[in-house]
């Protein structure tokens, strides 16, 4: 029993950072309608950025979040500026393949400037160990569940409440008639990948926090992939949940089953999951009205 | 105060859809523009609001002016902060969010207050949407939404409305109500009105001065009274014969039958 809740939570930890992630890759999908294969590497360059910052400027953690958001949004606006920006108005596939070049550039791009080698993220958060029950978890896994609960919760409050949130939905509903309500249509993708930025770069921090930054952090994005699918692009919040889902199967299908299923637990997932549910778990149906 | 001179439309830069179409709207007034489908009305809206763009049309010759405005220099949401708002064909309310999410959209560029007053004054306009403001948008009968759609356009406190066939599939009952409500905006308001319609003997009744467009060109011009004295316009678009009678179209001649404006 106390290895099924350690797994349990463990995989709430991991999953935190992969429901984080997938909320970032829901926040573009829903607002532009495209896929970005790059999320990870954006998350990649924020957690890289942000250890820089904290190595050279030693900021404490509490200074450190806020630098970080910052930081963070500037590389979404400016990778949306330079990358999507010129792409308006083309194909979706082929934003999608701008993506995939982003991708590729990016990683090799933190290699060239940080160069190959891992190195621990030393603003950690204190407080070692601690023991909730049966379940022990370090501080920095703590950390990322709380991450997760916070950035869902002004997630679903910026799209609820604010009024460039429901601006953003509205968007994402019907480009045009956005347009004659007065909203700048390119500012919203703007701050879409600024805010996809800011919240995968958290759960990037938070990653490697835990871990270490190392140039193949990258990959926690494809895993937040099937996550992101499971909840329904579409849906933030459902993605977030998918990726809390998607971290546990992968921690219960390693701890009993085997050493090789965490990687691909998740995909085997999404494809029984689609065939029942097409558009994911928590993803908009098409409205019909007859 | 919107005048457009000589304004032609391509889409793709090939299909020509409004050649050399000439239209003024003066302060105050209710402007009806008619024609059949595909006469290039909806799209002439589109250019004065500038959202051509997303389906790859263009204004390739001509001027937009608004007051002193240069319209095709200025973007969409300009155009919106400068008093033109648009209520697009077939409604498009933004379908999963509720009605009152709707309205607020409508008044994006005001400030909390403005848009608390404005809310009270769509909601006593059409006081059904007051009864349905949690209602999801897309769930709402027609007559529902056209009024929604209008409602949100008053959000943005217009000084031109450009209505694109607010009677498109709705009930006669709910087309008269919408029309008054078109008028005493126009009336009590002092709200000029660009108003399309297929329906020209409802909207002619409204309207000051009226538009013919046929194949993306202006055939007849003139105040509504005037064109809907028309012999031609009575036949071809209120449906009276010379006689004033109805007239059975078996009976009618072929060529005439064929008549248009251009041919």
């Amino acid at each position: 029993m106390d290895l099924f809740l350690n797994l349990v939570a463990s995989g709430l930890v991991i999953g935190s950072i992969y429901g984080i992630i997938a909320i970032a890759f829901a926040i573009i999908f829903k607002t532009t309608g495209v896929l970005n294969f790059a999320q990870g590497e954006v998350m990649m360059l924020v957690a890289y950025t942000s250890w820089s910052l904290a190595t050279s400027l030693a900021l404490p953690f509490w200074l450190l979040v806020p630098v970080t958001i910052l930081a963070a949004a500037l590389i979404g606006v400016v990778i949306e500026f330079v990358f999507i920006r010129p792409m308006s108005g083309q194909p979706v596939f082929s934003i999608v393949m701008v993506t995939i070049g982003l991708a590729i550039t990016l990683r090799s791009l933190i290699i060239m400037i940080w160069g190959p080698d891992a190195a621990p993220f030393d603003a950690s958060v204190e407080g070692g160990l601690i023991e909730i029950g049966p379940v022990v978890l370090f501080s920095e896994q703590l950390f990322a569940l709380l991450l997760f609960c916070a950035v869902s919760a002004a997630v679903y409050l910026f799209f609820r409440f604010t009024r460039i949130g429901i601006a953003m939905r509205a968007t994402a509903m019907d480009e045009t008639s956005a347009l004659l309500m007065g909203v700048d249509v390119r500012r919203i993708s703007s701050l879409a990948w600024a805010i996809a930025a800011v919240v995968s770069g958290l759960a990037g921090v938070a990653f490697a926090v835990m871990f270490a930054r190392a140039p193949d952090m990258w990959f926690q994005g494809l895993q937040s992939f099937p996550a992101a699918i499971l909840g329904g692009l579409d849906s933030p919040l459902g993605s977030g949940a998918g990726g809390l889902i998607i971290g546990v199967i992968a921690a219960l299908s390693e701890g009993y089953i085997g050493h090789g299923l965490k990687e691909i637990s998740g995909f085997i997932v999404i494809i029984i999951v689609l065939m029942i549910r097409p558009y994911g778990l928590f993803g908009e149906k098409e409205l019909e009205r007859v | 105060m919107l005048r457009l001179t000589n304004v032609q439309i391509m889409y793709d830069r090939s299909i020509e859809a409004v050649r050399d179409v000439s239209l003024n709207v003066e302060p105050g007034s209710i402007v009806a523009l008619l024609g059949s489908n595909g006469a290039g009305k909806s799209t002439l809206l589109k250019a004065i609001s500038n959202v051509l763009y997303p389906e790859e049309g263009e204004v390739i010759n001509g001027t937009l002016a608004f007051e002193d405005a240069d319209l095709k220099r200025i973007a969409a949401d300009e155009i919106v902060r400068r008093g033109i708002v648009h209520v697009p064909e077939g409604r498009r309310l933004f379908p999963l969010m509720s009605v009152e999410e709707n309205l607020s959209m409508g008044a994006f560029l005001k400030t909390q207050a403005q848009m608390k007053a404005d809310l009270e004054r769509v909601y006593t306009l059409f006081p059904r949407l007051k009864e349905r403001r949690n209602a999801v948008a897309g769930y709402l009968s027609g007559g529902e939404q056209q009024m929604a759609a209008i409602g949100r356009a008053l959000m943005a406190e217009p000084r031109l409305l450009m209505l694109d066939e607010p009677s498109l599939g709705l009930a006669p009952q709910i087309i008269d109500q919408i029309f008054e409500t078109i008028v005493a905006l126009n009336k009590e308001g002092r709200m000029s009105i660009l108003l399309v319609e297929q329906n020209a003997s409802l909207a002619l009744d409204v309207a000051d001065y009226g538009y013919i467009m046929e194949n993306g060109r202006v055939v007849l011009d003139g105040p509504a009274r005037d064109i809907a004295g028309n012999d031609d316009v009575k036949e071809f678009y209120l449906g009276f014969g010379e006689s004033g009678s109805r007239k059975n179209y078996r009976e009618v001649k072929h060529y005439k039958r064929r008549k248009r404006w251009l041919s």
